[in-house]
């Protein structure tokens, strides 16, 4: 087990790596210029080649990475925005947990929803139930999440006078109201997420519950209920949390919509920000924390796989 | 006896007036705190910005030298008369070179440290003024003035290089002249720190909540007594535009952006749905044109630029986009900029037809004589600007298709655009909104004057350049009007621009909020000065 976890720390190394390169250069690849418009349109130095000069933007590109790397490395530090001159892992650190609640809010809902759907989908294959539910996973699988929370916000406002936008409060300010903020935006996004859960549930649980020893269970006189919930339903819950995992970048990605929609001050927001104003080491740092966030969490449901099935343990 | 009859019909009277609901209220109210949705500003220093949120944000907390007329002052949303601000007075030497300015005594900054309510002085003027000419984007606007100085603790003098007749315009648009504090700067850095926000306006900024809300409160100390109304202003930041219309529905805002303004498509729908919200329109300045390199081939040829003209049937346009309520004539100075505009009417309809005319038979006939039957193009642009934006450039692809030229829709990341097509950087031909300026020689001057960065399309016309001079010097108002009248007319048959229809702004709000008058400067401070609730 030991081994297995050093062998697969190790080889999230490389992958961050490759990610840092990638941000890097992709920024740079964009087109426009980010002195050009700090100088042109927002008068942020007298002259462009000051404010290069000033950003580190006149040094060979090797060098820009190397110092950003670096110093992310050894010392944590992110750097600032070239706008706002802030630190963004200042910034980044208020805004995460919205985005965090808001991500698990949805998974929770998606988990929900998709696995309860798709256990009844699989024992009841073949009948009304089974295709009520395949019929909405299909449903929540095609309507895009930004289209619904559009509906969502608008249609009440023009019928009931009311609508699902609130200004932000945080949990530790007062919780029930941050709740009832982060409930709707969490249900948009969980529901339209639940689809293809619930679709590799059912598939999944159906699969096992063509297996052999679940037919000795059935054999042995086992209830349903003990069949499926503690026989079938762990093995078949390794893909469900393969997809969830591979999830996980949408939720964060998704989130820029949905944070700009519902007014929630998350990180999302502050990426997009600093996308549109080519904000170089932000949309970097940002990119390799969550990219770090993403590739640790993989991490942690493989480590989870070595839990639920021994065999992975042991290979 | 008659007396007594008259004395019972002067008293009726007197109690019907009272029980008219209209003409109480016509009696401002104290109180309330108006809420406005709207995208977060970029930064709050008002010299680093040239964002329109910026100068819209922070000119609730800072006054100027002189202002533009807001509320029951104003003539029209396009009044730009002078007024006084911070400045009871001033004097301009008979060369039109000097000007001597008198501040109001006893105005003194808003109570917070570093400067901890201070009267405003002299200091305070030049330190800003010369700022703004060091640090701001729009620093070109005060090109000509050659020295501030001080001349004691409240006169300012401005000296001018040239007589500039726009200056005092410019000293009084919100976007940039706002007078601020030293300590702020010394102690922040720049004023792009919500503490560092502090001036002698209506409102004192109270807290920022980043991404969340900007909390303004009534300044008790505000120079102009009794004023404003409102007890605050909170600005709910709201990124999202179909959820700054539905919190408009839903009653938890009383302005749907900045200055109450909703697309043509959003105010017929929320017309339909919320019959009980005000929704009035305005032709606002605004302009969108076809620009195009007059400087190479084929667009050095006037055959080619009157062809593209005709070709854009400007009445469908705005039957097809602007509900017919949008105005045909955009150009080359705004509909709304009445005090100049010379209506295409007044001109000689055989140049007219250039500037407003549809005409695709002549417009083919020219491209044939020019030699350019096939012409293609791309047609650089952005999608992102609002609805119908996205529209205007499919309809201009549209009609010029039907005369034959070929265009290539050429959509572009808004940093590229932003830094390059919008600042005259792209080949052959581009499309977009112009920034509505509030002075006519920003919409003469800097689109036709030699190498300036806003003279998208190139144009290098030694007869037109000596009247656009003429007129920025020429201190006489009607004497100036004459020059910008002949400029108009001059300009009409030369198609350097080709103008699309200009749609009026819908400003929305709920009826209980009173004296809100749309005005095309860029300030929401002076006209929230005046608004209050009648509830």
């Amino acid at each position: 087990m030991k081994q297995y976890v050093v062998r697969r720390v190790a080889l999230a190394v490389p992958t961050l790596f490759v990610v840092s390169v990638l941000v890097f250069a992709l920024m740079r690849m964009m087109p426009g210029d980010v002195a050009t418009r700090m100088v042109e349109g927002h008068a942020y130095a007298p002259t462009l080649a000051a404010l290069r000069h000033d950003l580190g933007l006149d040094r060979p590109v090797h060098v820009q990475y190397l110092e950003w790397i670096g110093n992310v490395v050894l010392r944590g530090d992110f750097g600032r925005s070239y706008w706002t001159r802030q630190p963004i892992l200042d910034e980044f650190v208020r805004r995460f947990p919205v985005t965090l609640e808001l991500a698990l809010l949805t998974v929770l809902v998606s988990v929900v929803i998709g696995i309860a759907v798709g256990i009844v989908a699989a024992v009841r294959q073949d009948t009304a139930l089974d295709y009520v539910g395949r019929v909405l996973s299909i449903l929540a699988l095609s309507v895009p999440f930004f289209g619904l929370a559009v509906v969502v916000v608008v249609v009440p406002s023009i019928y009931f006078k009311w609508t699902p936008v609130y200004t932000y409060v945080a949990f530790s300010v007062d919780p029930l109201q941050n709740l009832k903020i982060m409930l709707v935006p969490a249900l948009v996004f969980g529901v339209t997420r639940a689809g293809p859960i619930m679709r590799i549930m059912r598939s999944a649980l159906l699969d096992v519950l063509r297996q052999e020893y679940i037919r000795t269970a059935w054999s042995k006189g086992l209830s349903e209920r003990t069949i499926v919930l503690r026989h079938a339903l762990k093995n078949a819950m390794i893909p469900v949390i393969s997809l969830i995992g591979l999830q996980m970048p949408l939720y964060i990605g998704g989130s820029v919509i949905i944070e700009s929609i519902f007014r929630l001050p998350g990180v999302g927001l502050f990426f997009f920000e600093a996308l549109n104003k080519l904000d170089y080491p932000v949309v970097q740092s940002v990119n390799l924390i969550i990219a770090a966030m993403v590739v640790g969490l993989n991490l942690a449901i493989d480590l989870s796989y070595a839990f639920l099935d021994p065999r992975i343990r042991y290979r | 006896m008659a007396r007594r009859v008259a004395l019972a019909a002067l008293s009726l009277l007197l109690l019907l007036a009272l029980a008219i609901p209209g003409a109480e209220a016509q009696t401002p109210k104290r109180g309330g705190v108006l809420r406005i949705a709207e995208r977060e500003a970029p930064g709050l220093d008002p010299h680093l910005s040239i964002s329109f949120l910026t100068h819209s944000y922070v000119s609730l907390a800072y006054s100027q030298l002189v202002r533009f007329p807001n509320g029951p002052e104003q003539k029209h949303p396009a009044d730009f008369a002078i007024l006084p601000d911070l400045a009871e007075k001033w004097t301009v030497s008979k060369d039109g070179k000097v000007y001597t300015f008198s501040l109001r005594k006893g105005i003194h900054f808003h109570n917070k440290p570093p400067v901890n309510g201070r009267e405003l002085v002299a200091d305070d003027v030049k330190y800003s003024l010369e700022r703004f000419m060091a640090k701001s984007g729009f620093k070109e606007r005060f090109e000509p003035v050659q020295a501030i100085d001080v001349v004691d603790k409240h006169t300012v003098r401005i000296a001018l290089k040239e007589p500039f007749a726009p200056f005092l315009n410019h000293l009084a648009n919100p976007s940039f002249c706002a007078i601020l504090p030293r300590e702020a700067e010394d102690k922040f850095k720049d004023f792009n720190h919500p503490d560092a926000v502090i001036g002698t306006g209506p409102f004192v900024l109270k807290s920022y909540d980043k991404g969340v809300r900007v909390v303004f409160e009534r300044n008790p100390t505000y120079f102009m007594k009794g004023l404003p109304y409102l007890d605050g202003v909170v600005i709910e930041i709201t990124p999202d535009s179909a959820a700054r219309v539905s919190l408009l529905r839903a009653g938890k805002v009383e302005l749907p952006h900045i200055w109450g303004w909703l697309s043509p498509d959003e105010a017929k729908s929320v017309q339909k749905t919320n019959p009980e919200l005000s929704v009035v329109s305005h032709q606002v300045i605004g302009q969108g044109f076809i620009y195009m390199r007059t400087d190479q081939p084929p667009f050095n040829d006037i055959r080619v630029r009157r062809a593209i003209s005709l070709a854009i049937d400007r009445k469908a346009w705005n039957d097809a986009l602007l509900f017919g309520e949008g105005c045909v004539d955009a150009g080359p100075v705004p509909c709304a900029l009445k005090d100049w505009k010379l209506d295409a009417s007044k001109i000689d309809a055989a140049k007219a037809k250039y500037l407003v005319g549809y005409d695709p038979a002549e417009s083919k006939k020219l491209l044939a004589e020019a030699g350019q039957k096939s012409l293609s193009t791309p047609l650089f642009h952005w999608p992102g600007y609002v609805v119908p934006w996205r529209s205007y450039y499919e309809l201009a692809a549209d009609n010029l298709g039907k005369v034959g030229i070929t265009v290539e829709l050429k959509p572009e990341e808004y940093g590229k655009y932003i830094s390059t097509t919008a600042l005259g950087k792209y080949e052959r031909m581009a499309m977009g909104p112009s920034t509505p300026f509030t002075e006519v020689d920003d919409f003469l001057f800097g689109r036709f004057y030699p190498e300036l960065p806003t003279n998208l399309s190139r144009v290098a016309d030694a007869e037109l350049t000596r009247m656009l001079v003429a007129q920025r010097r020429e201190m006489e108002p009607k004497k100036r009007k004459q020059i910008v009248d002949d400029i108009q007319r001059y300009l009409a048959d030369k198609a350097y621009y080709v103008y699309v229809p200009q749609w009026p702004q819908y400003v929305s709000h709920p009826p209980y909020v009173k004296g809100f008058k749309h005005h095309d400067g860029y300030g929401l401070g002076m006209r929230l000065v005046y608004t209050w609730f009648d509830k």
